[in-house]
C-alpha cells in the first residue's frame, strides 16, 4: 500500500489570496469576517462574512480565465485554489493530463451561487442566461478538467460542511490502493443568498463576529474559500517537497437529526476513533486539532463533548480556524487541513479567537495566543456537516 | 376573532406548514406539549412556527431561546398571538 | 464487489417486479416520472411530511433492501442535483420574501446529502457515509468509492449503494433551456428511432446491497472507468486498458447496454462505441424511463435482472434477439458527449 504524502496545496479565503498571505494572518490573529463588500444580499448591512476581497472580473484575471463563459464564482475561487495547488507540486501538464492523475472536488452551492440568475432561468423567465448550463455541483470540477485536460478519474463530492474532508480522504484512498499515483483534492464555495438564507432560516447565524467554543456564542458567519491539496505516492513525491503524510482517515454518520448533531457526540467521537485506528495512534499522541469549531451553540458542545470522550478530557491544544475564515462550507475540510500543515511545517499554533469566557463546562479551552517552536508531529483536522456527516483526517509530520 | 377561533385557525396554520399528515384539527389538544410529545416536532419545527407566527399575525421573534418559551402548547402560544400580534 | 440484493423505483413497474414479468408501461409525455410506491408502508408518517420526492424515492428503494437483509456496514449515494424541487421552492422563497423570514425545511431537504442522511437516521447506521455529486458519473464514483472501501477491509462488509434523480419544474426548465428534451411529445416506446434533437426528462432510484463476499451473491461489479472529452479513438484505448486491467477479453462481453436517449445530436457516440465490440449484441434501455443522470444506476439494475434471467429479450421493452444465458454485461453511458461512464458485471455465484 502507497504512502500518501501532501506536495502542494492552494487556499484562497478571507484571510488571504494564497496560504502564505493566510499564514500571516494566522500568526497576528487578524480575522477576515468583516462587512462584506462584494455578496450582494439583504443581509450584507446586519451580518458578518468571511468574503475573499476580490469581485468576480478580479477573480476572472487572476485566474486568467475568458470573460462571459459560463464561469460562476464558486468556480472562479476553485480555479484560483487549483491553479496555486499544482504550481506549489510543480505539476507539469503532462502530469496533469495522465490518466493516473485524478481530480477530486467538492462543493455545496456549487454552480448555484448566483441565486438570481438561477431563480430566472429555473422559471423560464426570458432568455436562458450564460450560466444555464454552470448550475450543477460539479460544474466547477468539469470546468477545470476541462480546462487542464484531465483524462483520469474526476469526482464532485457533497456531505455538506465535510464534503472536502471526504475529498481528501477518497484521495488518499485512490493512491494508497494504486489506482492512481497523485490526485488534486478539495473544494470550493462562494457566498451565496442561497445559504445565506437558508442558514439564517435554521436560525443559526451570529450578527457579531462567530465565537467558536466560547460560553457567549450566538452562530456561524458564512465566508467562502478554495483550497487544494496534491497528494501523491512515494514514487511521484521523491525528491519533491513532502509538506505532510496522509496517515489516518474515518468517516461516521452521527444519524441523530438532519440538521443538528447528537448531545453525546456519537458520530464526531467514532469519526476521530475511526481516523486513530487507521493512523496507528493513540489520541495522546495527537499534539494539534483544528477543530470543526463553527461557534453554534450545537456543534461546539458537542465537539467539546467528543474531545472529552476522545481525548479523556485532556485533548492537545486546539482552535477553530473558523472564527478566522468564518464557516466556508465545502471548502472548510481542504481549508483547514491546510491551516494545519501550516501550522505543523512551522512548528506553530494560532490562537482561536473571540473566546473570552470558554464553554466552562469542560476542563479545556482552545488555544488563546500565538505559539512558536511547538513539536508538532500528528495533527487532526475536523469536519462535520448536515445530514449527520463526520469526517476526521489525520495527517504527520515528514521528516 | 375569538379565542376559540383563533385557536381553531392556529391549529388549521400548523398543519399546513408542518405539513402534519393524518392529523386533523381535532387530534391537537390545547394543553399537549408540541415537542417532545406525541406529535414528534422537533427543532426545525419550532423555527418553522417562527416562520408562521410571523408570516400569519406579523410576530417577530429573533432568538429561539425565546421561542421555547412561547412555543409550548397550543394555549401559550395563542396566549401569546393574542397580546402580540400585529395583523 | 458483489450484488446481494437490488431494488428500484422508475417509470416501468420495477418496484413490485411487474415489469420483469412483461409489463411495459408506455406514456406519451414531456416527463416520465416513476411509478410511485405507496411510501406511507416505508416511511413513518411524522419523517414522510418533510420529504422530497428524490428523498421519499431513495428511501423506498433503499429501505426494502436493508429489510430484507441484516446488516449494512455504510452508505454511499450518487446524485446529479439530490432534491430539485425543494431547491427551487426555497429559491422562490427567497425572492417572493424577499429574503425576510423563511421555512428552514426546503433548504435542509434540498442539500444532495439529506438521503444519506436520512437512510443513516431511519436504519441507525454510524457507518461511512458519503455522496457523490459529479454529474452523470456520479453513480460510477459511487461504485468507486464502494470498491475501495471493501478493499480497505478484510471483515466481510455490506454497503448500502445507490442513484437517485428526480424531476423537478427546476430541472426540466434548465435542461429544456439548454436544448436537452425534444420539442414534441412522443410515446417512450418511440424514444430511440425518434430522430430530433434532444431526449425524454426521466427519474428513478435503484439501490443495491453491496458486499465484499461472493456468498449469495446476484452478480458481480467486476469494475467501472470514466473518461471525460475523449475521441472516439480514447475510447478504444480506454477499452483496450480496462479489459486488460481486468484480465477479460472483450469477446467474452455476451451483451452490451446503451444509453441511447433518441438525441440524434449525440447517439452516434453508441454506434462508434458498439464497433469496439462489433459481435456483441447491444441493447438500449432509456425508452424505459427517459433520460437522467443518474441512469447508470438503473441501467445496472436491468444487467444484473438479465444475468438473473428474470429478463429476456423476449421483453416487449426489447423485443430483440439475445442470448439467454449471460455472463458479462458492459453498460455504456454518457452525458452531453462529455461525460463517459462504462461499468462491467458479471453474473453472481448464487
Amino acid at each position: 500500500m502507497s504512502k500518501v504524502f501532501v506536495t502542494g496545496f492552494g487556499a484562497i479565503s478571507a484571510i488571504g489570496n494564497s496560504a502564505l498571505e493566510a499564514r500571516s494572518s494566522l500568526i497576528n490573529g487578524t480575522s477576515g469576517i468583516k462587512k462584506a463588500r462584494f455578496f450582494k444580499s439583504n443581509y450584507v448591512n446586519s451580518l458578518l462574512f468571511g468574503e475573499i476581497p476580490l469581485n468576480d472580473e478580479d477573480f476572472i484575471n487572476l485566474t486568467n480565465s475568458p470573460k462571459n463563459s459560463g464561469l460562476t464564482r464558486t468556480s472562479l475561487i476553485a480555479l484560483a485554489a487549483f491553479q496555486q495547488a499544482i504550481t506549489s507540486a510543480n505539476l507539469s501538464e503532462e502530469a496533469l493530463s495522465s490518466f493516473t492523475t485524478g481530480f477530486i472536488s467538492a462543493s455545496t452551492v456549487g454552480g448555484m451561487c448566483y441565486t438570481d440568475k438561477l431563480y430566472e432561468d429555473a422559471n423560464l423567465q426570458g432568455e436562458a442566461s450564460e450560466f444555464v448550463g454552470s448550475y450543477e455541483a460539479s460544474d466547477h470540477t468539469f470546468q477545470i478538467a476541462n480546462r487542464y485536460t484531465i483524462k483520469g478519474y474526476t469526482d464532485t463530492i457533497n456531505t455538506a460542511c465535510s464534503s472536502s474532508a471526504n475529498a481528501i480522504l477518497l484521495g488518499a484512498r485512490l493512491i494508497q490502493s494504486g489506482r492512481l499515483e497523485r490526485v488534486i483534492v478539495g473544494g470550493a464555495d462562494s457566498l451565496a443568498k442561497y445559504t445565506v438564507n437558508g442558514f439564517n432560516a435554521l436560525m443559526i447565524l451570529s450578527d457579531e463576529a462567530c465565537a467558536p467554543f466560547s460560553t457567549d456564542r450566538k452562530g456561524l458567519n458564512l465566508g467562502e474559500a478554495g483550497a487544494y491539496l496534491v497528494l501523491e505516492n512515494e514514487a511521484c513525491a521523491n525528491k519533491k517537497k513532502k509538506y505532510a503524510e496522509v496517515i489516518g482517515f474515518g468517516n461516521s454518520n452521527d444519524a441523530f437529526h438532519p440538521s443538528a448533531t447528537s448531545p453525546d457526540a456519537v458520530g464526531p467521537v467514532l469519526a476521530m476513533q475511526k481516523a486513530l485506528q487507521v493512523a496507528g495512534l493513540t489520541a495522546g499522541q495527537i499534539n494539534y486539532i483544528n477543530a470543526h469549531g463553527t461557534g453554534t451553540i450545537n456543534n461546539d458542545e458537542t465537539e467539546s463533548t467528543a474531545f472529552a470522550t476522545v481525548f479523556e478530557n485532556n485533548p492537545p491544544p486546539y482552535n477553530s480556524t473558523k472564527s478566522y475564515t468564518g464557516h466556508t462550507l465545502a471548502a472548510s475540510g481542504a481549508l483547514e487541513a491546510i491551516f494545519s500543515v501550516l501550522s505543523m511545517e512551522n512548528n506553530e499554533l494560532y490562537p482561536s479567537l473571540n473566546c473570552q469566557d470558554p464553554i466552562n463546562t469542560f476542563p479545556f479551552q482552545p488555544i488563546q495566543t500565538y505559539c512558536e517552536q511547538q513539536p508538532i508531529h500528528y495533527i487532526m483536522s475536523n469536519s462535520f456537516g448536515f445530514g449527520g456527516n463526520c469526517t476526521s483526517l489525520i495527517f504527520s509530520k515528514c521528516m | 376573532m375569538t379565542t376559540n377561533e383563533l385557536t381553531l385557525e392556529f391549529k388549521n396554520h400548523l398543519i399546513t406548514y408542518l405539513n402534519l399528515l393524518d392529523i386533523s384539527i381535532d387530534d391537537i389538544k390545547d394543553d399537549e406539549p408540541l415537542f417532545g410529545g406525541d406529535l414528534g416536532l422537533d427543532s426545525i419545527d419550532s423555527v418553522e412556527l417562527i416562520v408562521l407566527l410571523d408570516r400569519e399575525y406579523g410576530i417577530k421573534i429573533k432568538n429561539p431561546a425565546d421561542g421555547r418559551q412561547i412555543l409550548v402548547d397550543v394555549n401559550t402560544i395563542v396566549a401569546y398571538i393574542e397580546e402580540n400580534r400585529t395583523k | 464487489m458483489y450484488v446481494i440484493d437490488q431494488q428500484a423505483i422508475s417509470a416501468q413497474k420495477t418496484h413490485d417486479l411487474s415489469f420483469e414479468k412483461g409489463d411495459y408501461a408506455i406514456y406519451s409525455a414531456a416527463t416520465l416520472p416513476i411509478v410511485e410506491p405507496a411510501y406511507a408502508e416505508f416511511i413513518p408518517l411524522n419523517l414522510l411530511r418533510r420529504m422530497g420526492k428524490a428523498v421519499k424515492m431513495g428511501i423506498a428503494a433503499a429501505l426494502p433492501i436493508v429489510n430484507r437483509n441484516q446488516k449494512v456496514d455504510g452508505i454511499i449515494i450518487g446524485t446529479a442535483n439530490g432534491g430539485l424541487e425543494n431547491c427551487i421552492d426555497f429559491l422562490n422563497q427567497i425572492v417572493a420574501y424577499d429574503e425576510g423570514v423563511l421555512t428552514p425545511t426546503n433548504f435542509v431537504q434540498s442539500t444532495p446529502n439529506a438521503l444519506a442522511g436520512q437512510l443513516a437516521l431511519m436504519t441507525k447506521n454510524t457507518g461511512y457515509n458519503s455522496t457523490h455529486v459529479n454529474g452523470s458519473l456520479s453513480f460510477e464514483n459511487a461504485l468507486v468509492d464502494a470498491k475501495l472501501f471493501f478493499e480497505a477491509t478484510t471483515n466481510k462488509t455490506s454497503l448500502l449503494v445507490g442513484s437517485v434523480e428526480e424531476i423537478s419544474s427546476y430541472n426540466y426548465h434548465i435542461d429544456l433551456l439548454s436544448g436537452r428534451y425534444k420539442k414534441e411529445i412522443i410515446s417512450n416506446d418511440q424514444l430511440i428511432q425518434s430522430n430530433t434533437e434532444g431526449s425524454i426528462c426521466g427519474e428513478g432510484a435503484s439501490f443495491f446491497l453491496l458486499s465484499n463476499s461472493p456468498e449469495h451473491a446476484v452478480a458481480e461489479i467486476v469494475d467501472t472507468t470514466q473518461i471525460i472529452h475523449p475521441s472516439t479513438a480514447d475510447l478504444t484505448v480506454l477499452m483496450n486498458a480496462f479489459f486488460e486491467k481486468n484480465q477479460l477479453s472483450m469477446d467474452a462481453i455476451d451483451l452490451i447496454l446503451l444509453g441511447k436517449n433518441g438525441d440524434n445530436r449525440l447517439d452516434f457516440w453508441y454506434d462508434d462505441f458498439h464497433q469496439i465490440f462489433p459481435a456483441t449484441p447491444a441493447i438500449n434501455f432509456k425508452q424505459l424511463t427517459g433520460d437522467y443522470r443518474t441512469i447508470s444506476g438503473f441501467a445496472t439494475y436491468l444487467g444484473v435482472q438479465i444475468l438473473n434471467g428474470k429478463i429476456n429479450g423476449a421483453h416487449p421493452a426489447f423485443n430483440t434477439e439475445f442470448p439467454t444465458n449471460c455472463n458479462h454485461i458492459l453498460i455504456y453511458n454518457h452525458f452531453d458527449g462529455i461525460r463517459h461512464g462504462f461499468i462491467l458485471i458479471k453474473k453472481g455465484t448464487r
